[in-house]
């Protein structure tokens, strides 16, 4: 029910920009509903007059009077409505066809831009295949939904008030009869569609299964084929395929039983009325015409009847989805954004240098990762963190540029905590270089100007020379035009890391975080990026996680962290003299002893 | 069509069932207004008698359109599953059969959705195929034979109809189908955005981007918008035209029957049932223009399908003796190129190793490492040159045997999702815990196993997940060494593990394993210090073999190796 309420709340907020749109299209929508049930009665009317006609011109005594120009006219008043049904029904088709797609272009746009305003938090804690199937799927979702059920269910509630209204209007008797066979239809489909929301999912949970089996295998198809079990996994899938033939065959029996069932009490709705229909109308104290021109009136009108619960029942699924769809995107819309002091200062240059003053943190509360940090770095130092997977290195960067913010303690720059900086102003100042180099579709030059789209082509090639990978570049038969993308694979890792360090050196920051790559690249690409790496720190306040002993030798600083505490502080010397953690971690990994 | 024959065939019974029902219920939705005329008839003549029998046949007819609708629908489930399940099998059958060539040609992933969402696809077009695919042309054919006869003057009534609509709609096609390509790609290029900036959110917050990123997400995004809401535009055109068509015929009709009513008084009764054959006539042309529709993607699907089963196996064993052969290796002249790559991987190589000993090979990243490793494992053959196991050629061992002979270790060794044991035993079904404890005591894994509550049935998630890259490897390498293999290849399969436990494997190996030829594949010279034997390769040449000091002192590609890590040595961190 909460779901219920906030797609209605989402959509509310959507949709109410539309709000002349949906009216102009309810008037419309209206009147061609009218038009289509009032038009079977001029086609009775028109029967009833032939009748009539037929009548008079078959009897001497009233053959001279006998004509045809009311007929006429009544089936001009038919064809006219028709033609009102069909220009109202297509103005507000084509209102709700826009409609729906700039409001799902707004929804996907809206959703982006939150996005980008979200804490990282968000994006380490939700899978980003999971994120984007908000986008694909459940987008697409609305859409569908939008763009079939909204006519559909304004149309099919329309037509049903419509309906009877001049059922009644023409026969209560006979507007009963045609409703006779409501309820059965509606227990019919309301167990017919329980039994299948039941079916589907065991089905979709062993499809799930299947699926997931036939990735695992194929993908490992390579230790298949050298281990010779491919006669083994072939026994393991046909365990998981025949239970998925039965499921599945429940599921999809349930699922397709219900328009059949539909269409054939559709079928049998109309034999009772033509049935009673008939019986009915010869009984009464009609005339042979009015009782032909109720029962065509009526047959008419018990074809139509059940279209509306057919249409709605068929889109009972496809709203359903869009229930949840709504819900999904919803949550991102309902997520914290990013915290931006109001009045934040820019950030002017590193005058002293940055301490970290007692620093706790915590990823989920009652989990402490960082537990007192403290750390001083000189303007133009290079500190290197050490320590063990899990001791805390990757957090302490995360706060400095602030993806996360302290619990308690504080980052500060010459004595302002980085939180009174405007964020902006903040992260301009300060670099990254990410262990998994990151690039976006598009031309290397543009990749190398990424933070800054305005610089000129100097700049850009000027920073990849920096970076050791201007030559490469220039060998590329398209040089800096090349397209980058993330599919065609036709860069290297190393290369890719080259320019993502031109990337981050083109936006000359203060402050420079560098997470070292331990990816396996090949020891003369590795020598060209720790190269690299250091023209970047040349002269520049930085943090390093370092994984090379070389890189550690040349820090200013090494901090040695484990569970979230520094245990040892100092320089490679000094460390060792201290004969404690970083000696027997420097000693243990030792290759050439 | 040709791919799904035979499987029809075997579910022809049920097919037989879908057909008979299928046909019962279009008998009873064409033939109630047929009745219908016979009731008005009687209402003109007052006959009750007829009214009420005829009453109790169309009800009977209603109850026989129920029926058959609820029977076809359980055949055709049964004939869609069965066909859908059926084929699955046999694709992965097929591809159980493929070298590892054929998978690399189709990619691993691309061979997932075939057998999932693809046969879906089939899966939905059979069942639709036997529930109304074949009831539109008999509602068509019938619904207008049946309105013929009714008012057989009429037909060109009927005609102009079709016509119209057939234009109508012929018209919209033509140009949907240019937007509906182009939305493809819009939605694609939309993604992209959107998954790029999902996977660098660090680097589009850290270099302050999030405005270009928006922009460049809503220029993309409104040209989706404008395409969609252009096919929404033909959408709202298309059905009130096929409606007002419709019933347009259906005024001129009724016209035609009041200007002659006087030569023909029988029409009074046939008008209604006339409009109901018309309006079945226009539902059958709109159902089939969607399903139409839908069947071109099944269609897309099922090619897609026929293409893997239509693939053959490069590559045939031998048939013959399962018994392992010698653990000797030889290469003979070896030049092997990729498919579809324009430069060779590996150029003329040639080397021989005995059984028993260890090899190295060594190069930078391209050089043709895993490639010579693979050539081993026959997961390729060379283009020219023979490469010997226990001196056989390697395409005249028989697949049993080779496998028996050959364990090979992989970087990223998949482990399957099930237990610990369950693994292990995977290339030895009927292995005891201490023939397990033995393996894993070599692979340096037994300690941590051992820690686990369930030890060797402890469980292995999805992608091995519970393990670290460590323990991965630890494990992947006893299941290497279970079947206590001739040859034994380590590609780069101890990257993960620090220096002491890949010293301790290697001593482990020594010990046990001393008649197994050992080859190591390594990025770091010392993983492969105390080989018998180590392979330089350069560019896919052999660019020197030899010990670690003959190789120090007078091969150049090995000396630039060595010295950039003898200058930086690992890290001081166990990662």
């Amino acid at each position: 029910m909460s779901d219920l309420k906030n797609a209605g709340k989402y959509y509310w907020h959507y949709l109410k920009r539309y709000w002349r749109g949906f009216i102009v299209s309810s008037l419309l929508i209206i009147f061609s509903t009218w038009c289509i049930v009032v038009a079977p009665t001029y086609l009775g009317r028109a029967v009833e007059e032939l009748t009539t006609y037929l009548q008079q011109w078959g009897q001497a005594s009233t053959h001279a009077q006998a004509s045809l120009t009311p007929f006429n006219h009544t089936l001009v008043t038919y064809i006219l409505l028709y033609v009102g049904d069909a220009s109202s029904l297509f103005l507000a088709s084509l209102i709700l066809a826009r409609v729906t797609a700039y409001s799902t272009g707004t929804m996907r746009v809206g959703l982006f831009r939150k996005l980008q305003r979200l804490r990282i938090k968000y994006f380490d804690t939700h899978r980003d295949g999971d994120i984007l199937a908000r986008f694909t799927s459940d987008l697409d979702n609305i859409f569908n939904a939008m763009n079939q059920a909204l006519l559909e269910i304004f149309l099919a509630v329309a037509q049903f008030v419509g309906l009877l209204i001049v059922m009644f209007n023409q026969s209560a008797t006979m507007a009963w009869i045609t409703m006779a066979t409501t309820p059965l239809a509606l227990i019919v489909a309301g167990i017919v569609m329980h039994k299948a929301g039941v079916a589907v999912n065991q089905q979709q949970d062993d499809i799930g299964e299947l699926n997931g089996y036939i990735n695992e295998q194929v993908t490992g198809q390579k230790v298949l084929i050298t281990n010779g079990l491919q006669a083994d996994s072939y026994k393991g899938f046909t365990g998981y395929n025949d239970k998925v033939r039965h499921s599945a065959l429940r599921g999809q029996i349930w699922s397709g039983i219900l328009n059949p069932l539909m269409q054939g009490m559709s079928l049998l709705n109309v034999a009772i009325v033509i049935f009673f229909g008939s019986w009915y109308a010869l009984n009464g104290s009609m005339s042979t015409g009015a009782a032909l021109a109720l029962v065509v009136v009526f047959v008419n009108y018990a074809q139509q009847y059940y279209q509306p619960i057919m249409s709605l029942t068929s889109l009972y699924s496809m709203i359903q989805l869009a229930i949840t769809g709504a819900r999904r995107v919803d949550e991102v819309r309902n997520q914290p954004d990013e915290v931006n002091p109001a009045d934040g200062q820019v950030m002017p240059p590193i005058q002293a240098g940055l301490q970290l003053n007692d620093v706790h943190f915590s990823y989920d509360p009652g989990k402490e990762i960082l537990h007192g940090i403290t750390i001083n770095v000189h303007r133009g130092e290079m500190v290197a963190l050490v320590g063990p997977t899990g001791s805390g290195k990757t957090t302490v960067m995360n706060l400095l540029n602030r993806f996360y913010d302290v619990d308690s303690g504080e980052i500060t720059i010459d004595g302002t905590s980085i939180q009174r900086f405007d964020l902006n102003s903040l992260r301009s100042n300060v670099g990254i270089v990410l262990q998994e180099p990151q690039l976006f579709t598009g031309t290397i030059a543009d990749n190398i100007r990424y933070g800054d789209p305005a610089a000129g082509m100097d700049r850009v090639v000027d920073a990849a020379k920096q970076a050791n990978i201007h030559d490469f570049i220039v060998s590329l038969p398209d040089g800096y035009d090349t397209i980058v993308s993330d599919e065609q694979s036709v860069f290297s890792a190393g290369q890719k890391q080259l320019m993502s360090i031109a990337r981050t050196i083109l936006t000359n920051p203060r402050l420079l975080i560098l997470d070292e790559a331990t990816s396996n690249v090949d020891t003369v690409t590795e020598a060209r990026i720790q190269a690299a790496m250091d023209n970047v720190i040349q002269g520049r306040t930085s943090f390093v996680i370092a994984h090379r002993l070389k890189t550690i030798l040349n820090a200013d600083k090494i901090v040695v962290l484990r569970h979230g505490e520094i245990i040892e502080q100092g320089n490679h010397e000094t460390l060792l003299a201290e004969n404690g953690f970083y000696a027997e971690l420097y000693r243990n990994q030792m290759v050439f002893d | 069509m040709k791919t799904l024959m035979p499987y029809f065939r075997r579910y022809h019974r049920d097919v037989w069932g879908a057909m008979v029902s299928l046909v019962a219920l279009v008998f009873a939705t064409l033939w109630q207004p047929r009745l219908l005329q016979v009731v008005m008839e009687a209402i003109i003549k007052n006959d009750q008698n007829t009214i009420l029998q005829q009453g109790l046949f169309l009800l009977g007819l209603a109850v026989i359109g129920i029926i058959g609708g609820i029977i076809n629908t359980v055949y055709s489930a049964r004939i869609a599953l069965g066909v859908a399940t059926d084929l699955r099998a046999d694709v992965y059958r097929h591809v159980q059969s493929f070298a590892y060539a054929d998978v690399e040609h189709f990619s691993a992933s691309n061979l997932v959705v075939r057998m999932t969402n693809d046969i879906n696809q089939v899966q939905q077009i059979v069942m639709a195929g036997f529930q109304q695919i074949t009831r539109i042309p008999l509602l068509f054919i019938g619904a207008l034979i049946l309105a013929l006869v009714t008012m057989p003057q009429q037909w060109w009534v009927i005609l102009a109809m079709m016509v119209i609509i057939l234009m109508v709609s012929g018209l919209a096609v033509k140009r949907m189908t240019v937007y509906f390509g182009q939305t493809q790609q819009d939605i694609e290029s939309v993604n992209t955005v959107a998954r790029e900036n999902l996977m660098g959110i660090r680097v589009v917050k850290s270099f302050v981007q999030e405005g270009a990123e928006i922009n460049k997400f809503s220029q993309r995004s409104d040209a989706l918008t404008g395409v969609t809401a252009k096919i929404g535009y033909w959408f709202a055109i298309l059905m009130p035209a096929f409606f007002l068509t419709a019933n347009l015929a259906v005024g001129v009709a009724v016209y035609i029957v009041g200007q002659n009513i006087s030569t023909h008084p029988g029409y009074l009764a046939a008008i209604t049932s006339f409009i109901s054959y018309l309006m079945q006539i226009l539902f059958a042309v709109i159902n089939g223009g969607f399903l139409m529709t839908f069947a071109s993607r099944a269609i897309i699907s099922l090619g897609r399908i026929s293409e893997v089963l239509e693939t053959k196996p490069s590559m045939t064993y031998v048939d013959g003796s399962a018994e392992p052969v010698g653990g000797d290796i030889e290469f003979d002249h070896v030049s092997f190129t990729y498919p579809g790559d324009d430069r060779p991987t590996l150029k003329d190589v040639s080397f021989t190793l005995k059984a028993g000993q260890m090899l190295g090979i060594v190069g930078a990243t391209g050089s043709g490492k895993t490639t010579l490793a693979q050539l081993i494992a026959r997961l390729y053959d060379p283009d020219s040159g023979v490469v010997k196991v226990g001196g056989v050629d390697v395409r005249q061992l028989p697949e049993k045997s080779l496998r028996r002979t050959v364990a090979y270790v992989l970087q990223r060794s998949t482990l399957f999702s099930g237990t610990i044991s369950g693994n292990l035993r995977q290339v030895q079904p009927d292995a005891s815990t201490g023939h397990m404890q033995w393996a894993a005591n070599i692979a340096q894994a037994s300690e941590f196993i051992e820690r686990l509550p369930q030890t060797y049935d402890a469980p292995v998630e999805e992608r091995s997940q519970n393990f670290s890259g460590g323990q991965q490897q630890r494990l992947a390498i006893t299941r290497g060494v279970m079947a206590n293999p001739k040859v034994l290849i380590l590609d780069d399969a101890t990257s993960a593990l620090d220096a002491r436990s890949e010293k301790l494997v290697q001593e482990a190996l020594d010990r046990d394993l001393k008649a197994t030829t050992t080859i190591v594949i390594a990025e770091k010279i010392s993983s492969v210090l105390h080989a018998d034997q180590i392979l330089v390769l350069d560019n896919g040449r052999v660019s020197g073999t030899g010990t670690h000091q003959d190789l120090v002192r007078n091969n150049e590609v090995y000396q630039t190796i060595y010295r950039t890590q003898k200058a930086r040595e690992e890290g001081p961190t166990n990662e």
